[in-house]
């Protein structure tokens, strides 16, 4: 069996393990491969400014980002893309490059870069957990980090500005949105029976979207039509992150 | 472009037909266009010959600064200019040419992904081939860049448009990556491509698509383009039905205007 496995990253609310995206994306797949993983929020800790999220520790290597931790797994054969064929595997490969590209601006936006939401929610909740003086830096940090990627990803000469980007970020997103929920139609998963880490990728990002107490979201009331795919977020949350076991 | 313009935009070209003076442009082939500006190019001149549509290619100088959103290439059509892969798709739909109108949504949704990444994967690196690799950026890019401007604003351009890449690939998290490791995700972004290809003719069994107008515009330039290195296309070259997948699109559609 695998060495002892530990994660670091954000804490969880909103009856989710985790409110970042891409820590969810890890938790979701260490529950789906039954990963033993021990889980250190970060919360309230100095790490809050230190760390880069989500982290994993086994042994004496430590990997970074959801992708590489995803294949370090895989290659300790804790593996839940077994049984897809190799077809499979390159939608899995292309359907998260759509993720990336179209709809994490439009999650950026939503939590780091609206007004309302940001004041009310994000920065309310991220300086909640960080640790005094931090709560003043680390959700100023990320809505920076939040706004130059979004900026310099999907800005183009010379609309520099984001209220001009606003409404493509947001009609590519409600797109997205469409495509995952042609594409699951009305299975439990989006490869057969069991979860595979594209549904791990797909719950990390709708997950927050849907559970977050957003007070203006058009982007949610879009998911909201979506039952398929709100019903595939509360499915996984049920079946794995029950409320007795949190963390597992 | 903002919405509301997108669909003022639409609403015009649905008015014209295709006129025979299309033209695209595109930066001069022999001495200043770089490889993803070639791949995005030729991905265009492929999707509008497998349109059917007459177009005439143009080499400026400033093609890059005369395009609406700063990206090559760009078409000028009857009073209307459109930049990019997806715009042009979306023009030429409402001028009522499309190739995609005959899949299915499951079908268009697993178009548009793989679409993505192509944009995500390959596209992003060959940019950072050409830009954040030290060697291949002083050797190529740089002095190809400017090679029609006088110094000094030959050397302000350059490193300007580096520095612009550069920060890009560190703000979507390429900045800390080694040129192997890009070499391993174009491999696995090429072996995604090849499997899902399989023994068809095109991505899309018999009719092809604007996914395989990307695809050819992408795998044609990498392996036809010379570099600092040849793993890049060495890695590509390891598919072979992707190879015939160019030879054959090459031949279709490129190769009966040149004779």
């Amino acid at each position: 069996m695998a060495a002892a496995m530990e994660l670091r990253c954000w804490g969880g609310d909103w009856g989710l393990p985790s409110v970042h995206t891409d820590s969810l994306i890890v938790l979701a797949y260490a529950k789906f491969c039954g990963a033993n993983v021990t889980v250190s929020p970060i919360d309230w800790t100095w790490k809050t400014i230190t760390a880069s999220v989500p982290e994993l520790f086994c042994g004496d290597s430590t990997v970074q980002e959801p992708a590489q931790i995803l294949n370090f797994m895989r290659k300790q054969r804790l593996n839940a893309d077994y049984e897809l064929t190799a077809r499979q595997g390159a939608d899995t490969m292309a359907y998260i490059a759509l993720l990336e590209e179209k709809l994490r601006p439009a999650l950026l936006h939503t939590f780091w870069v609206d007004a309302e939401n940001y004041a009310n929610l994000t920065r309310p909740w991220f300086a909640s957990r960080s640790p005094f003086p931090l709560n003043f830096l680390v959700p100023c940090r990320h809505a920076n980090i939040a706004l130059s990627r979004i900026l310099l990803t999907k800005g183009e000469a010379p609309l520099h500005r984001i209220s001009e980007m606003e409404g493509k970020i947001y009609s590519d997103a409600k797109e997205c949105l469409n495509l995952l929920s042609y594409r699951l139609g009305a299975a439990k998963y989006f490869f057969g029976n069991s979860p595979t880490s594209l549904d791990a990728f797909v719950f990390g990002f709708l997950a927050p979207l849907e559970k977050a107490n957003l007070p203006s979201s058009p982007l949610l009331s879009h998911l909201r039509q979506l039952e398929n795919l709100t019903g595939f977020c509360d499915n996984i949350l049920a079946a794995f992150f029950s409320s007795d076991r949190p963390y597992g | 472009m903002s919405l509301a313009a997108e669909a003022f935009v639409s609403q015009l070209a649905a008015a014209e037909p295709w006129p025979e003076n299309a033209t695209l442009y595109q930066p001069l082939k022999e001495d200043q266009i770089l490889l993803s500006d070639h791949a995005s190019s030729l991905a265009v001149q492929a999707y509008l010959r497998m349109c059917g549509l007459p177009v005439q290619v143009l080499c400026r100088v400033n093609s890059e600064f005369m395009s609406p959103s700063g990206k090559i290439p760009f078409i000028h059509v009857g009073n209307q200019v459109v930049s990019e892969l997806g715009p042009i798709v979306q023009f030429t739909k409402a001028k009522g040419h499309s190739l995609s109108d005959g899949l299915d949504d499951v079908q268009r949704a697993e178009m548009k992904a793989y679409m993505e990444l192509v944009n995500n994967m390959l596209l992003t690196a060959e940019l950072y081939i050409q830009w954040c690799d030290d060697a291949t950026a002083a050797e190529i890019s740089r002095p190809r860049y400017s090679s029609p401007y006088s110094w000094p604003l030959s050397k302000i351009l350059a490193y300007q448009k580096q520095w612009e890449v550069r920060r890009k690939m560190n703000a979507i998290g390429w900045g800390g990556k080694t040129l192997q490791q890009v070499y391993e995700d174009v491999s696995q972004c090429c072996q995604a491509l090849s499997q899902r290809l399989g023994m068809q003719p095109y991505f899309f069994n018999k009719q092809p698509t604007e996914l395989d107008a990307l695809v050819f515009g992408h795998l044609f330039t990498i392996l036809t383009t010379r570099l600092t290195s040849s793993e890049l296309a060495e890695r590509v070259k390891s598919y072979s039905n992707l190879l015939s997948f160019c030879r054959r699109i090459e031949q279709t559609y490129f190769e009966d205007k040149s004779s």
